[in-house]
């Protein structure tokens, strides 16, 4: 089992966390658009807790990501590295990486700044890291939901290239999957 | 269960009660209730009542006078998030505005008891507010014996009225007052 990345494929570490936070943002966004939306009840407030759990843990995800292909580059692209398909490619990892920081970090500015606990796993209570404030606020949330949108985006983006690679038969979806 | 005695309409036959008297609260034994609409349900909650300090006046009812502190910053709510809400700079803001006060300012007597209007002061911003009041010997106290009594003071208010807006699309902008004071002459 080789858990670092190598020159030409990705190790088991960075796979689990590409697909732990696929499968994350992938619940986590349709959650977020249900909750800025619905009618609230006290039968559906966990929903906001379940969000804040999500989005933490996805935090922490795209951290230790971070810092992992600090000690374990992963490999560079297939193919010509100047090629449009791949210069591309990587501003779009650029994008996501940025949004993955931004997103979940100005949901929890948003939510400190409205004065209220922010809640994870129905019972930790994060630092409030806003003063509560409706400037801030506004603020946060105007941020986290344009990032979400640019994220949405760039998700279709990475998701067609990956496809169509796989058409191609190129080997990169491959090896994120099976190293 | 609370035995609730006499109306106060018995009271005001009693020829004791010649003159105003003055009473104060029994801190212990009251408490403010209030409830107001979240999305399709109801958050209730309970703030302590610092003061109380009543003339009453059973031969002319309005003569008498209703002065009540309360202690928003004690409050509580029927979920965690909802205090916490109500005590914030957008609702109560407790930190700048720990008390409410309500100062009557005219009682009129009406066929179950009386209605007290006044002035209700809830984050620096005075407004009316007209309540009902309900009154009753406690439990115990024999007929004619007005030392103690129970006093129920209902009404509603809007939040909007004292820019207290915070959570306007989710939480209800009418609050129901409901407070319950027990009183006692004081000598």
């Amino acid at each position: 089992m080789l858990w670092r990345n190598t020159p030409t494929g990705f190790g088991l570490i960075t796979r689990l966390l590409h697909w732990t936070m696929a499968a994350l943002i992938l619940a986590q966004i349709p959650l977020g658009l249900k909750i800025a939306t619905m009618q609230l009840g006290l039968a559906n407030l966990w929903l906001f807790g379940l969000h804040k759990t999500i989005g933490f843990v996805a935090l922490i995800l795209v951290l230790t990501r971070l810092v992992w292909h600090r000690i374990s580059p992963p490999p560079p692209p297939l193919g010509d590295a100047d090629s449009l398909p791949n210069r591309a490619a990587r501003a779009v990892h650029a994008l996501i990486y940025a949004c993955l920081v931004i997103i979940p970090i100005s949901g929890w500015v948003a939510s400190a700044a409205t004065g209220l606990d922010v809640v994870i796993f129905n019972q930790i209570t994060l630092p409030a890291i806003a003063p509560v404030s409706a400037a801030w606020e506004n603020t946060g949330f105007f941020i986290h939901n344009s990032a979400t949108k640019l994220l949405m985006a760039l998700l279709v983006a990475h998701i067609a290239g990956a496809a169509l690679r796989a058409f191609k038969g190129d080997g990169t979806l491959q090896r994120m999957i099976k190293g | 269960m609370r035995r609730i005695l006499a109306l106060c309409l018995a009271l005001l036959t009693s020829p004791a009660m010649a003159a105003p008297a003055h009473y104060t609260l029994q801190p212990e034994a009251s408490t403010v209730g209030f409830q107001t609409a979240f999305g399709t349900d109801t958050i209730t909650g309970q703030m302590p009542i610092t003061s109380a300090d009543l003339t009453l006046d059973f031969a002319n009812v309005a003569a008498s006078k209703i002065n009540v502190v309360l202690n928003a910053a004690g409050a509580d709510a029927s979920f965690p998030f909802a205090a916490q809400a109500m005590k914030g700079p957008k609702v109560l803001d407790t930190a700048d505005f720990p008390s409410l006060t309500f100062q009557s300012t005219a009682v009129r007597k009406t066929a179950e008891g009386a209605e007290v209007t006044g002035n209700l002061t809830m984050r620096g911003i005075t407004r009316p507010l007209t309540m009902q009041a309900v009154i009753w010997r406690q439990k115990g106290q024999a007929e004619g014996d007005l030392s103690k009594l129970t006093i129920r003071l209902t009404g509603t208010l809007r939040r909007s009225d004292y820019a207290a807006t915070g959570w306007s699309d989710m939480v209800g902008d009418e609050v129901k007052l409901d407070i319950l004071a027990r009183i006692s002459r004081t000598e």
